[in-house]
């Protein structure tokens, strides 16, 4: 009897090795993506760094308390904010914010910038979609390092989810994850789940600026209905058609379709209905977000390029055209900066007494000539005090 | 890519197969397959995946153990034994009453917790025991054991095949209930009367089945049973009534407050422990299964696999797909278990919603098609638990033969969920 005791005893000490030896440099690598501070320079229009607890203080000591950049010209005009990083699995939108956090200078009126509005979904990437925990874009003194994340809230920040999630304030019912996306949880309550607290902060910094012009950056996949397209409230419903029609003509086919009455939590249905902002959300192609996508990696992630999403737009499965070529990164970035840059021109066609008049935002065309990596600052070229961590 | 993903998608199933081959059972072979398809895709052993994999259903485990205990406290605590007794008291002199009670019995343990394994465990004997009594022989009896199975797998509140597929492609897991109730109730019922309105003894002798039953503790009343049923339905439908004031407890904690229900109100002081023990033990098979499918499906979508499959899936034309699924998703089933859900569920639902079919009716149709896999090996875990609570020893086909008409009932209706899904859409609710 006491030969099979022995040998059971081995199996079990070779098995509890073996899962340690997954298990520890496993959890190592996804506890440096958790903590991995990522580097943001201050770039000549910013005027002050604050945290969203300034305006909330019951998001105070959250994961969700993040950086708000204020881009402050100090001639009375209108006030923008800008938000990335609603879906950190959409670079994009992010990468966006951080060129006009580190280019942009105001001249007229206010910029707010959150570029981690959801900073918990971008601590956390998707389990069974083996997502790449970080992304670098190469610059001439080396490579700028950002944290992939994921659609919803990191669980380790708020769980466990509801059996459903019923919406704040119209009761509406939505898939129990969702309490966990930041663009299904608006305009959130200060005593909610965590992504419901962080909306109902941003509407209280929304509120207290008096923000004229909200603006959410995302990407979409491309057998997704709503891509390439200005998402707007009926309130700027107007601004978005005519930055559509002058973007189509002028640069690139970007579409408009109006904010859904019935359809509750987002952030273009939301902020427009509470807040007097004018609510908008602009959407960019992002093949990596593709069911049918093939190799999940950096490449894909940053190049756009993917033989199987081709293949099903030759089937015609797909709401936006795809060819060898990709949606490169420089691409998305440039058209969300470029409709960013005619909604805001549009704006002040329509709102001459509150403009909004800045400088250096990289458009399209200056993106695509020379990367995205051309825009971002190199943080050993600038003082300390100039270089923040998000 | 093409040659990649496919090359690695051949690894991959040479790695189960040999797995399957070497007796090594379902979950080391599908981690096999998985180790293999990374190192064919050129990873190496990709640790971060293979952690990051495992918690894909995470929350689907904690509710799958919470739920069995639930269930198991409450069968050892003797509810299930006096609901049993009560319904042969009551209608022993029903064959359609007993039929219909006992299908009710079956359907609710796999309904709260998702699996068919459940239904067997916890209410599988009791079921056959009465089943007997009625003259009706043992292949029959597992074939109903399986089918009640079966279906209160695919009935609601938890349906695993569409939670994981509606997870997978950012679909909520809302409006489903009533679609899967009318088809999982109407399968449930259609197998146990085809199977059972036959056999030998039209009523029961309540005296001898009143002496061979076990009989549950003294002091065992309806209250004992209804209670903790009202805690767990008390909280979900509390956090529907008041969802700004209620505080989140989630299913798990749902599940766990009821099981702790049945500890405090048992009559005899109960080995919670120990249950709880044996529960994890039952389960690990499971357990582990779901575990290791979320790595796989991880390093299929990291080596371009799942991207292949999907593609597959979603060009070809409707009619061959309406054709073909209700053989390939039973059988998917057999071989992948839960897997075949993200694997095949996640791009037919893309499909569905961008050719306007609904994807709710149509995801129900096929999240009652798969259970009926459980029966087919290689894995045939509902299949063979049934064929041992039923105690029948005869060949394993004899019992599959037993299960066709039924089945195929089964999967007509399935299929007629899928093809005519958008007329069905009145009935998304819940």
């Amino acid at each position: 009897m006491a030969q099979p005791k022995r040998s059971q005893l081995t199996i079990r000490l070779v098995v509890v090795a073996l899962w340690l030896a997954l298990v520890i440099p496993g959890g190592i690598q996804l506890a440096a993506h958790r903590n991995y501070k990522e580097t943001i320079v201050l770039g000549p229009g910013v005027t002050e760094v604050r945290k969203l607890s300034d305006w909330a203080p019951y998001i105070e000591g959250t994961t969700n308390d993040c950086n708000i950049y204020v881009l402050d010209s100090g001639v009375p005009g209108g006030t923008m904010l800008v938000i990335g990083g609603t879906h950190p699995e959409e670079p994009a939108g992010v990468l966006s914010a951080v060129t006009i956090v580190e280019n942009v200078v105001p001249k007229v009126g206010k910029i707010l910038v959150a570029v981690r509005a959801n900073k918990s979904a971008s601590t956390v990437t998707r389990p069974g979609d083996a997502y790449p925990q970080f992304y670098t874009i190469p610059t001439d003194f080396g490579d700028r390092k950002f944290r992939m994340g994921d659609r919803w809230s990191n669980p380790l920040d708020s769980w466990p989810d509801p059996e459903v999630y019923v919406h704040y304030p119209s009761g509406q019912m939505l898939a129990y994850m969702d309490v966990r996306n930041l663009n299904r949880t608006w305009p959130g309550r200060p005593d909610g789940m965590l992504t419901e607290r962080t909306t109902r902060a941003f509407i209280d910094l929304i509120n207290a600026e008096n923000v004229d012009i909200f603006i959410d950056n995302h990407e979409a996949e491309l057998e997704y209905s709503v891509i390439s397209t200005i998402v707007a409230h009926q309130d700027a419903a107007d601004i978005a058609a005519m930055a559509s029609m002058m973007l189509s003509a002028m640069e690139f086919p970007m579409g408009m379709e109006y904010s859904p009455l019935l359809l509750h939590g987002l952030s273009h249905r939301e902020v427009g209905d509470h807040t007097d902002a004018l609510a908008l959300e602009i959407e960019v192609p992002e093949p990596f977000l593709d069911r049918v996508r093939g190799i999940t990696d950096e490449a894909l992630l940053l190049e756009g390029k993917d033989e199987f999403v081709m293949r099903a737009g030759k089937a015609g499965l797909l709401y936006e055209k795809i060819d060898e070529n990709g949606w490169h990164i420089d691409e998305r970035v440039g058209r969300t900066n470029s409709t960013i840059k005619m909604i805001v021109e549009m704006y002040n066609e329509f709102y001459p007494d509150r403009q909004i008049q800045f400088e250096g935002l990289p458009t399209r065309d200056e993106v695509v000539a020379y990367g995205v990596g051309r825009y971002l600052l190199n943080p050993a070229q600038v003082g300390a005090n100039r270089v923040v961590q998000d | 890519m093409f040659y990649h993903a496919g090359l690695v998608l051949a690894v991959m199933a040479v790695g189960f197969a040999a797995g399957i081959l070497l007796r090594m059972g379902t979950e080391l072979s599908i981690l096999i397959a998985a180790l293999a398809g990374a190192l064919a895709h050129g990873a190496g052993v990709p640790v971060r995946h293979i952690v990051e994999g495992t918690f894909t259903y995470f929350d689907v485990v904690l509710i799958f153990i919470t739920a069995t205990y639930f269930m198991n406290l409450l069968k050892e605590s003797g509810g299930v034994s006096y609901i049993v007794r009560g319904i042969i008291r009551r209608f022993h002199r029903s064959r359609f009453m007993l039929l219909l009670l006992l299908t009710i019995v079956m359907l609710v343990p796999g309904a709260l917790t998702g699996s068919g394994t459940v239904t067997v465990l916890v209410v599988g004997s009791f079921v056959a025991t009465v089943l007997q009594y009625l003259g009706i022989s043992a292949d029959r009896i597992a074939a109903i054991v399986f089918l009640g199975a079966a279906m209160s797998a695919a009935a609601p509140p938890i349906n695993l095949w569409a939670m994981m597929a509606a997870a997978g492609s950012n679909m909520p897991y809302v409006g489903f209930t009533l679609p899967l109730a009318v088809i999982s109730i109407l399968g449930a019922l259609f197998s146990v009367f085809y199977l059972g309105w036959g056999g030998t003894q039209r009523n029961i002798d309540l005296d001898k089945a009143m002496k061979e039953l076990p009989e549950p503790p003294k002091g065992t009343s309806w209250l004992h049973v209804a209670v903790p049923f009202a805690i767990f339905f008390g909280i979900v439908l509390g956090g529907r009534l008041w969802p700004y004031d209620m505080p989140v407890v989630g299913l798990p904690l749902a599940f766990t407050l009821s099981a702790l229900t049945v500890i405090v109100m048992s009559p005899t002081r109960l080995p919670a422990m120990k249950i709880l023990s044996r529960t994890v033990d039952d389960l690990l098979p499971l357990v582990g299964t779901v575990t290791v499918v979320g790595v796989l499906v991880q390093i299929m979508a990291l080596s371009g696999a799942r991207g292949l499959i999907s593609l597959s899936v979603v060009i070809l034309p409707l009619t061959v797909l309406f054709a073909v699924l209700w053989a390939v998703l039973p059988i998917s089933e057999g071989i992948f278990q839960y897997a075949s859900a993200p694997l095949l569920g996640v791009p037919l639902v893309f499909l569905f919603n961008m050719k306007g079919i609904n994807p709710i009716i149509a995801l129900s149709g096929m999240a009652t098609i798969w259970p009926l896999g459980d029966c087919l090996p290689p894995t045939a875990p509902v299949g063979r638990a049934a064929v041992m609570t039923a105690g029948f020893k005869g060949d394993y086909k004899q019992f599959l033969v037993r299960l066709i008409v039924p089945a195929l009932f089964i999967l007509a209706l399935g299929t007629l969920y899928i093809i005519f899904a958008s007329e069905l859409g009145f009935l998304v609710w819940g």
